[in-house]
């Protein structure tokens, strides 16, 4: 599904991902760990397509197309799902109006019809239930005012209504509580399926106690360092991330305080 | 260069013309005075920093007729407000409903209006200003009693249809103690026309009076639409303006507020959506004779291709106006490169113990709301228009008749959200 070789990525010329090989297969969930800073948020959003990022050496390949060379909003309807590690509030727009929007966006660049506003509303109400959010949330303006925790669940209601192949979640588990972890891994594993694949990128193992993934990678200094099955998750747990190899003391440090 | 010559086939222009009240005392002071005064000062050129910006020669260029009374010759959309149509600045009787003891035509209320005409203006005002005290031919008053309520909204509709027609409408709002009314001014054009529509309304706000203004400009895309909005406030009265201008090729507002009772609060909303080579002006003034005084503006323009608007917003806060409470945000969107936007916020305060804030931006969407839409699989054309929308959105929504803010969304939806309207 998608396949990233050697990939290489700079921000204002300051390279930031240094080499990153990674292959994700349908259906399967990776986990990407790694200290603050090691460039996890950066993968995310240059597999999303945001800008600023300059692509300087490798590839991306996503389901035999090469994804570098699409538009963000096109890797969108071709099935890619950012949740952003800081969602974005969007004032005026409201969740409704914004998923509306980007259904019948990913709808029309397929060729189909536009989501009739009955069928919308049943299936937008279904999965806010999902996620335990209130119906009320759905017409309030993107994320504005919404807690931490909200805009969290928010990230996962998207996801399920836009139901993508290929699913980034970037910290979608940092400054939850335990209930909302909960319900958001609750949310995350009913979209597991056979075709759908998963990256999580987390700074704790503790997320991974309630979606288990089939593989484990740390990202260090822009490279993936080490990777493993779900057990190297409780390594890192147990004895923190300067063990491992070309992680240096500053790394660990920083990943401690934060 | 305005030449005296130009100024004198203004006045040519409208000699002849019969204007109201030509035995009425009072008024041909007025109008003489004004006449002197547009002699004096002439029509605005960019040597006068208040219209620096501005450039008037495609106005300055073309021949206007006064015409006398018009008949509707479009259709209007039906509504259920009672609803007064104006044509080139004239009452069309037939057309209009809601007329009564309380709402008329400034032509059959020249007694009514004695006193209150021309209270509120500026002490110098410019050419245009004068020219329409000097040659008011017609426009609406609204006349209320003590503890008068107008029910619901009256809606004031002015069509510009003949070519070339100028019209001098001045319209009066007479708000006497607790009163209360809601009235929604439109200007609308015929398409690819070219008129003037030079017109002032003055509100007089007696004490604890409420008054919700709405102005909606659709000019024609040719139009020139030079407006004043004149407001005096005694104590406790509440005043809101709201100005909408969609449209139009230059539009000139001035909008000033005398806060002259204590208790006083004006509340100025304004929206200006600019696009091809449109320009946008708008002059707020509000000032602060007295203490206890509060006042709320919330400016907000989107331009796009090679539009420019001007925001110069004054407030003025008198020695003696202590705990005064004022704030004034102007934002501006720059949808294109080769659009402008110029703001002026002019804080001359005087008293000591004040409240007043101020904020102006001139900037782009966000890219990271941009980016956010995107990612959801929001093409960038939409994205654009989603965000833009609600950018201009805000100000609709410190509307708070329902009506108005919702039919006014939908306006706002069609000028900014084609093909994505069902979306609000
Ligand atoms: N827009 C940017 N401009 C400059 N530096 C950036 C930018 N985005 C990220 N970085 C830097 O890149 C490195 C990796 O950041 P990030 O990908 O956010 O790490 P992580 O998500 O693993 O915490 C950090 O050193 C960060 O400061
Ligand atoms: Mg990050």
């Amino acid at each position: 599904m998608l396949k990233v070789t050697n990939l290489h990525a700079s921000v204002d010329g300051k390279e930031i991902l240094k080499g990153i090989t990674l292959e994700v297969k349908p259906g399967e969930v990776h986990a990407i760990m790694g200290p603050n800073g090691s460039g996890k948020s950066t993968l995310s959003n240059v597999i999303a397509g945001r800008d600023g990022y300059e692509v300087t050496a490798g590839s991306v390949e996503y389901l035999g197309k090469d994804l570098l060379e699409l538009e963000a909003e096109e890797r969108a309807c071709e099935g890619i799902f950012l949740a952003f590690q800081y969602p974005v509030e969007i004032p005026g727009v409201s969740n409704m109006a914004m998923l509306k929007a980007a259904m019948n966006s990913i709808r029309k660049y397929h060729g189909q019809d536009e989501i009739k506003a009955g069928d919308f509303l049943k299936l937008i109400r279904q999965k806010a239930d999902l996620v335990e959010m209130k119906h009320e949330f759905l017409k309030r303006a993107v994320n504005e005012g919404f807690s931490g925790g909200e805009k969290k669940r928010n990230e996962i209601l998207q996801m399920a209504m836009l139901e993508p192949k290929l699913a980034l979640l970037d910290e979608t588990d940092s400054g939850l509580d335990i209930d909302a972890l909960k319900i958001v891994s609750h949310g995350v594993n009913a979209l597991r399926s056979p075709e759908r694949s998963m990256v999580l990128v987390t700074h704790y193992q503790r997320l991974l106690d309630y979606i288990v993934p089939d593989y484990v990678h740390v990202l260090a200094n822009g490279q993936i360092v080490k990777s493993g099955d779900k057990s190297l998750a409780l390594e890192l747990e147990a004895k923190g991330y300067s063990w491992i190899e070309g992680i240096d003391d500053n790394q660990t440090t920083a990943a401690q305080a934060s | 260069m305005i030449t005296a010559n130009e100024n004198q086939s203004w006045v040519n222009a409208h000699a002849g013309v019969a204007l109201p009240g030509a035995d009425v005392a009072w008024l041909n002071e007025q109008r003489a005075a004004a006449l002197a005064q547009f002699e004096k000062v002439g029509l605005p050129g960019v040597r006068d920093e208040d219209w620096r910006y501005t450039n008037l020669r495609a106005l300055k260029s073309n021949d206007y007729a006064l015409n006398s009374a018009s008949v509707l010759n479009v259709e209007l959309a039906e509504t259920t407000n009672p609803r007064l149509v104006f044509v080139d600045g004239h009452l069309d009787v037939a057309a209009s409903t809601g007329l009564s003891d309380s709402v008329t035509s400034l032509k059959d209320s020249l007694a009514i209006v004695e006193g209150a005409f021309g209270s509120t203006l500026p002490i110098e005002p410019h050419g245009f200003t004068a020219l329409n005290t000097a040659y008011a031919h017609d426009g609406y008053v609204v006349n209320l009693t003590p503890n008068q309520v107008l029910d619901g909204v009256l809606e004031v509709v002015f069509v510009s249809q003949s070519a070339n027609a100028v019209s001098h409408t001045r319209n009066i709002i007479i708000a006497q103690a607790n009163t209360q009314c809601t009235i929604i001014e439109r200007h609308i054009g015929a398409q690819g026309s070219v008129y003037l529509n030079n017109i002032i309304t003055e509100i007089v706000a007696g004490d604890n009076a409420h008054i919700d203004h709405y102005k909606i400009q659709q000019e024609s895309d040719d139009a020139f639409h030079m407006g004043g909005v004149f407001i005096n406030q005694a104590s406790n009265s509440q005043v809101k303006n709201h100005n909408i201008a969609l449209s139009g090729l230059v539009t000139r507002n001035d909008i000033y507020c005398n806060l002259l009772g204590p208790g006083a609060h004006m509340e100025m909303n304004g929206l200006v959506v600019g696009k091809g080579r449109q320009h946008i002006d708008n002059h707020t003034e509000v000032n602060h004779a007295v203490p206890n005084c509060t006042s709320d503006e919330y400016y907000k323009t989107v331009l796009d291709d090679h539009s420019r608007s001007v925001f110069r917003g004054r407030i003025i806060v008198a020695q003696d106006a202590q705990l005064t409470n004022a704030d004034q945000q102007n934002n501006n969107l720059l949808l294109s490169k080769n659009a402008e936007a110029d703001c002026k916020p002019q804080l001359e305060i005087y008293a000591d113990d004040v409240k007043c804030s101020h904020g102006a931006t001139v900037g782009q969407l966000d890219p990271t709301s941009l980016f956010y839409l995107k990612s959801r699989g929001i093409n960038a054309e939409s994205a654009n228009a989603l965000l833009t929308f609600a950018f201009a959105n805000e100000v609709i929504e410190r509307i708070k008749v329902d009506r108005v803010r919702e039919e006014l969304t939908q306006i706002l939806a069609g000028e900014l959200l084609s093909g994505l309207e069902e979306l609000i």
